[in-house]
C-alpha cells in the first residue's frame, strides 16, 4: 500500500539565507522626550567645555608629531592588528558598480607612550576625508 | 512533565554575553562600547531604537558618564577613546581631525587642544574637526549601528524604561530591565498577550507564570507525604530493589507518573536502624500500586513491610528548561530563524515560501496510504516555515506527522527533531516514523530509563547498551561490572561516563530523527545539536514555554500538530492558568490568524457517534472514513434503543455526594448502573479491554472501581481489567465501547469539570463502536452545549430511562440553557 517514491533524495534547494521581511513598526519618538533629551545633552556638552576653559593651567604642551612610519608604506600596519575583516584599502560598492563608498584611513592612537596606527574604513563623504581629498586634488592640479 | 538529572547543567547559552547592550541586548562587538566609569562599566550599542539618541549616548547623558572604551573585537581593538594630545577622555569634547596630506586621523579634544595654534603648523588640518558624538549618536563608522535585522530582534526599549532603569542603577548597579516589571508578591501576574514587542517582553510575561506554576507544583508535591505505608518488596530484572505500595491520590492533585522521584523512609525499630532511600517510579499498576525502583540496594529493611513513609522529591528540571528556553529565545539570535522569531511574537511578517523540491508522492513507506486531506497537509507543511495541523479525533495525525517527518528528513537539512508533551505520544510517533525506515533515536529522561517503553529498541540507552562492536567492549565491561556491583570505583565511573557519553553522541548523531518530549529537548545531551526542522505533536497540550524548548535549538521550519478543540495543557496553579499559561502556542497562533490545516476524515467512530462532535466542534467538516457496516458490532447483543445507532443517554436522577476525601464527588446510582452496563457488555461477548469507563471525578472513579469488584455479577477479575479513568487521561486514546458517568446532579451548583466544551468533545470521541452517557438531563441541560447534546439524543430517540432490559424513551423536561456571555 506504499505510494512512495523513494527516489526523491536528489536536488533539494536547501536555502540557508534567513531573509525575513518584517513590516517595520512606525517608530515614533515622543517629541517631548526628544526636547528634554536634547536639553540635557547640550547641558552636558556645555558643562564639559566650561570645565576645560576654566582650567587655565592646563594649556597643553604639544605632542602631536605624526610618527614617521605612518608615511612609509601606506597599507602596512606596523603593529600587528590590521583592521579585522575589513582589510584592503577600499571596498567595492555592493552593487558592483565600482563606486567606492568608503575609504581607508589610519587612526593614530597612543598605547601608553607608544604610537600606533589602526586601519579603518570611513565613508567617502565624511567631512574628514573630504578635506584631504580636496587638497590632494588641488595639489594635483598645481 | 518529566525530570532528568541535569542539575549541574548550566544554561550558559541563554545568558547575556557581557558586552550585550544593557538596554536592548544587541551584542555585535562592532556596535557596542563600554561605559568606562569604574562603578558602571556597562555596555551599550549605537542604535537609537525608539529613542531620539543612540543607546550609548542615552546612557552617558542620563547617567552623566563621559568616558567609553571600544570592544576588543572592534576594528580599533580595546581602546579607551581619548585626546591624542592631552589624554582627555570626555567624549563630549572629543572629535577627529585629519592630517593635511595623509589619510591619517586622530582624536583631539575641542578644548583646549583644538585651539592650540601650533597645530596648524604641524601638518594637521584643523578646519575639519569631526565630533565623536553627532546627531545624538556616536560616529557611525567608528561604532557601527546594528543592522535593521539586529535591531528588530533586539529588545524594544522605550525612553521611559531607559529613564526608569537608569534611576534604578543609581542604587543598584546590577539591576536588570526585568526588575522594573517584577510584580509585587501579592500582585496578579501580568496576563499573556497575543503579540509581543520582543522576546524580552515575552520572557517578562511568561517567566513569572512558569515560576508560579513551579512554586505551586513544588508546594503541592512536597506536601504529599504519606505515613503508615505498607510495602511489598521485589527485585527487578536489573537486580535493583523495587518497592510496591499504594499511594492514594485526590482530584486535581498529584498524579504520579513514571519517572517521578520518591523518598521512602523507615523510622527504625528495635531490630532495624532508621533507613531511607530515594527511587524512581517505574510503573503504576492497574491495581493502583506504585512500583518504586530504589537507587541503592544496600541496607534495605526488606523483612519489614509496615510503617514506612513516602515523600515526593520535587525537581525543578522541567521548569528550569522552560526558563532557559525563553532566555535563549531572547538573547541568542541563532536560536530560531528570523522568520520564526517574528512570527512567534506576532509581528507582521511577509509570507515566506520554503524553497524545497516537493516529493512526487506524499505518503511514506511503511505507513498506510494517505487520504486527500492528509496529502494536502503534508504538501502544504513542506512549503511553509511554520504550519499548524489540526487533527480531530481519529483523523490519523500520527500517520500524517510521520509522513511529514519522513519527507523532511529526506530533504537533507540535517536531523529532524520530533517532540510531544507526553511520553506516550512521543513513543507512538517514534514507532510510526521508524516504520518508514528512517533511523530514529528516542531520547528518554535518565529517570525514565528503567520505565518500560513500547519502543525500547529505539531508545538511546538501549542502543548504547546493545551496540555490539569491539570498540564498545570497554564500555560493555564497565556496564556489566556496574550492573553486578551496583557501583564502580571512582576512576572506573569516570571512564564509564566518558565512554557512555561518547557512544551516546555517536548514536544520536547518526540518527535521521531524534524523538523526545518537549522538556526532553532541553536535555544536556542535546545541548550541542541543532535542528532546523521541528515537529511537535499534541502541541495543544503543551504550554507555550514548554513548546519553546524544542524550538530554540535552531528551528527554521516548525510544524505544530494538535487540536485546540480538545483539552489544553494542564496548569495546576489557578493564578497562572487565569493569567493565560493554559493557552497553547498553537491556540495563540490560530488567534493571530494562522489557519490550521484540518485533517477531515475520521477513522474511529461509528458515523452515528461522530455526527454530534463534527457539528458542534468542527463546523460539520468531519467526514467518516468508516462505514456503519465496519462499525457494526456483530454478535454483540446489547439493548441499543435504535439498532443502527449504538448510543444512548441514560437518564439518572440519583444524588451526587461529596467523596470521603471531601474534595471530590461521587454518585452511587450512576455507579450501580455503570456496573449493570458493563456486565451486559461482558455477557454479550465484549472483552474487558474493549471497554472504557470515563468519569470526570476521582471520587466517582474510585467508587466505581470498588463497586464493580465487590458487586459485579461476573468474575471479579473481569472488572479489574476494565479501565476506569478521567476524561483527561483518555485523551489521545480510544476504546471500542465507552461509558461516561457525569456524576453531577444538583439543582444549584454548576456541573464543574463538564462545563469545558473541550472536555466534552474528548469524552464523546473516544468510542469506536458505541457510547453510553449517564447523567441528569435536568441539571446538564442548563449548559448550552449539553442542552444541544441532550436534544440531539432526544431527536434520535436515544434519550432513555428505566431498567436496562426495558429502556423507554424519556420525557424528562430540559431547562432553558443559560446564555453564554463573552
Ligand atoms: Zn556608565
Ligand atoms: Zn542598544
Ligand atoms: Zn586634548
Amino acid at each position: 500500500n506504499s505510494d512512495v517514491d523513494d527516489d526523491d533524495g536528489g536536488a533539494h534547494v536547501a536555502s540557508d539565507d534567513d531573509e525575513v521581511q518584517v513590516r517595520p513598526k512606525v517608530v515614533k519618538v515622543d517629541p517631548e522626550e526628544e526636547v528634554e533629551f536634547d536639553r540635557e545633552l547640550r547641558a552636558l556638552m556645555q558643562e564639559s567645555l566650561d570645565s576645560r576653559k576654566l582650567d587655565l593651567r592646563s594649556r597643553p604642551t604639544l605632542n602631536m608629531m605624526i610618527p614617521m612610519n605612518v608615511f612609509e608604506g601606506s597599507t602596512k600596519d606596523h603593529h600587528g592588528r590590521a583592521a579585522e575583516g575589513e582589510s584592503g584599502d577600499e571596498t567595492l560598492d555592493e552593487d558592483g558598480g565600482g563606486v567606492n563608498k568608503e575609504v581607508s584611513v589610519r587612526v593614530l592612537v597612543k598605547r601608553g607612550h607608544k604610537q600606533q596606527t589602526k586601519q579603518m574604513l570611513i565613508p567617502r563623504d565624511c567631512s574628514l576625508v573630504q578635506g584631504t581629498k580636496q587638497k590632494e586634488a588641488a595639489e594635483l592640479e598645481e | 512533565e518529566e525530570t532528568g538529572e541535569d542539575e549541574s547543567y548550566d544554561f550558559g547559552k541563554g545568558d547575556f554575553t557581557e558586552h550585550a547592550c544593557r538596554y536592548c541586548g544587541v551584542q555585535n562587538p562592532a556596535c557596542v562600547v563600554r561605559c568606562n566609569v569604574p562603578s558602571c562599566r556597562k555596555w551599550f550599542c549605537n542604535s537609537r531604537g525608539n529613542t531620539s539618541g543612540s543607546h550609548i549616548v542615552n546612557h552617558l547623558v542620563r547617567a552623566k558618564h563621559k568616558e567609553v572604551c571600544l570592544h576588543k573585537d572592534s576594528p580599533l581593538g580595546e581602546t579607551i577613546l581619548e585626546c591624542y594630545n592631552c589624554g582627555c577622555r570626555n567624549v563630549f569634547l572629543l572629535g577627529f581631525i585629519s592630517a593635511k596630506t595623509e589619510s591619517v586621523v586622530v582624536l583631539l579634544c575641542r578644548e583646549p587642544c583644538l585651539s592650540v595654534n601650533a597645530l596648524k603648523d604641524m601638518n594637521w588640518d584643523l578646519s575639519q574637526w569631526c565630533p565623536l558624538i553627532d546627531d545624538r549618536c556616536f560616529l557611525q563608522w567608528l561604532v557601527k549601528v546594528p543592522s535593521e535585522q539586529e535591531q528588530l530582534r533586539a529588545r524594544q526599549i522605550s525612553a521611559q524604561q531607559i529613564n526608569k532603569v537608569e534611576e534604578l542603577w543609581k542604587t543598584n548597579p546590577d539591576a536588570t530591565l526585568e526588575d522594573l516589571e517584577k510584580p509585587g508578591v501579592d500582585d496578579e501576574p501580568q496576563h499573556v498577550a497575543f503579540k509581543y514587542d520582543d522576546a524580552y517582553q515575552y520572557q517578562n510575561v511568561f517567566a513569572p507564570l512558569v515560576k508560579l506554576e513551579a512554586d505551586y507544583d513544588k508546594m503541592m508535591k512536597e506536601s504529599q507525604s504519606k505515613d503508615n505505608v505498607t510495602i511489598r518488596w521485589d527485585i527487578g530484572l536489573n537486580k535493583k530493589r523495587v518497592a510496591y505500595f499504594v499511594f492514594p491520590k485526590e482530584d486535581n492533585e498529584l498524579r504520579l507518573v513514571p519517572g517521578d522521584e520518591l523518598r521512602l523512609r523507615y523510622p527504625g525499630d528495635a531490630n532495624h536502624p532508621a533507613w531511607q532511600s530515594v527511587g524512581h517510579v517505574i510503573k503504576l499498576t492497574a491495581q493502583e500500586e506504585v512500583a518504586l525502583e530504589l537507587r541503592a540496594s544496600q541496607g534495605v529493611p526488606v523483612d519489614v513491610n509496615h510503617g514506612f513513609s513516602v515523600d515526593f522529591v520535587w525537581k525543578s528540571t522541567s521548569f528550569d528548561r522552560m526558563q532557559g528556553a525563553m532566555k535563549t529565545f531572547a538573547v541568542d539570535e541563532t536560536s530560531v530563524s528570523g522568520y520564526i522569531y517574528h512570527h512567534l511574537l506576532g509581528h507582521e511578517v511577509e509570507v515566506q515560501v520554503v524553497r524545497n523540491t516537493l516529493p512526487r508522492r506524499f505518503g511514506a513507506p511503511g505507513l498506510p496510504e494517505l487520504n486527500a486531506s492528509q496529502v494536502f497537509a503534508v504538501k502544504s507543511v513542506l512549503q511553509k516555515p511554520i504550519s499548524l495541523i489540526q487533527g480531530p479525533p481519529g483523523t490519523g495525525k500520527t500517520v500524517t506527522s510521520a509522513a511529514i517527518v519522513y519527507h523532511m528528513a529526506k530533504q537533507g537539512q540535517g536531523q529532524v527533531l520530533v517532540c510531544a508533551p507526553s511520553n506516550v505520544a512521543v513513543d507512538q510517533l517514534a514507532e510510526k516514523i521508524s516504520a518508514t525506515g528512517l533511523k530514529v533515536v528516542r531520547l528518554c529522561a535518565k529517570s525514565r530509563e528503567a520505565v518500560s517503553s513500547p519502543v525500547e529498541h529505539l531508545t538511546l540507552h538501549y542502543q548504547v547498551r546493545h551496540l555490539d562492536t569491539s570498540e564498545k567492549s570497554e564500555l560493555h565491561k564497565l556496564q556489566q561490572l556496574k550492573d553486578e556491583q551496583g557501583e564502580l570505583s571512582s576512576s572506573d565511573e569516570k571512564k564509564y561516563k566518558a565512554l557512555k557519553r561518547a557512544t551516546e553522541r555517536e548514536i544520536s548523531q547518526s540518527a535521521d530523527v531524534i524523538c523526545c518530549t518537549c522538556v526532553g529537548a532541553g536535555d544536556p545531551r542535546l545541548a550541542n545539536f541543532r535542528f532546523r526542522q521541528v515537529l511537535i505533536d499534541e502541541s495543544t497540550q503543551a504550554n507555550e514555554p514548554e513548546c519553546l524548548i524544542p524550538l530554540v535549538l535552531g528551528a527554521k521550519q516548525v510544524v505544530l500538530v494538535g487540536d485546540h478543540c480538545q483539552l489544553g495543557p494542564v496548569i495546576m496553579c489557578k493564578k497562572a492558568a487565569r493569567a493565560g499559561l493554559a493557552q497553547s502556542l498553537f491556540e495563540r497562533l490560530v488567534i493571530l490568524g494562522v489557519k490550521p490545516i484540518r485533517l477531515q476524515v475520521q477513522y474511529r467512530m461509528h458515523p452515528a457517534l461522530s455526527e454530534f462532535p463534527s457539528n458542534s466542534f468542527y463546523e460539520g467538516t468531519l467526514q467518516n472514513g468508516v462505514t456503519i457496516n465496519e462499525r457494526q458490532s456483530s454478535g454483540i447483543d446489547f439493548p441499543w434503543p435504535v439498532p443502527n445507532r449504538p448510543m444512548f443517554f441514560y437518564v439518572q436522577m440519583g444524588q451526587e455526594e461529596i467523596s470521603a476525601s471531601g474534595t471530590s464527588y461521587l454518585n452511587r446510582t450512576e455507579a450501580a448502573n455503570v456496573e449493570k452496563i458493563v456486565t451486559t457488555f461482558l455477557r454479550s461477548g465484549v472483552v474487558p479491554n474493549q471497554i472504557g469507563v470515563i468519569t470526570p471525578y476521582e471520587g466517582q472513579r474510585a467508587y466505581i472501581v470498588n463497586y464493580m469488584s465487590r458487586n459485579g455479577a461476573l468474575r471479579q477479575q473481569l472488572y479489574k481489567e476494565i479501565e476506569v479513568a478521567s476524561v483527561d487521561s483518555f485523551q489521545g486514546r480510544e476504546k471500542d465501547y465507552i461509558i461516561l458517568s457525569c456524576v453531577r446532579s444538583n439543582e444549584h451548583q454548576g456541573i464543574g469539570f463538564l462545563n469545558d466544551p473541550r472536555r466534552l468533545n474528548v469524552a464523546l470521541t473516544r468510542a469506536r463502536y458505541g457510547i453510553v452517557v449517564l447523567g441528569n438531563p435536568k441539571v446538564l441541560s442548563k449548559q448550552p452545549l449539553w442542552n444541544s447534546l441532550l436534544t440531539h439524543y432526544k431527536e434520535h430517540e436515544c434519550l432513555v430511562e428505566g431498567p436496562l432490559n426495558n429502556l423507554k424513551q424519556s420525557m424528562v423536561q430540559f431547562q432553558k440553557p443559560k446564555k453564554i456571555y463573552n
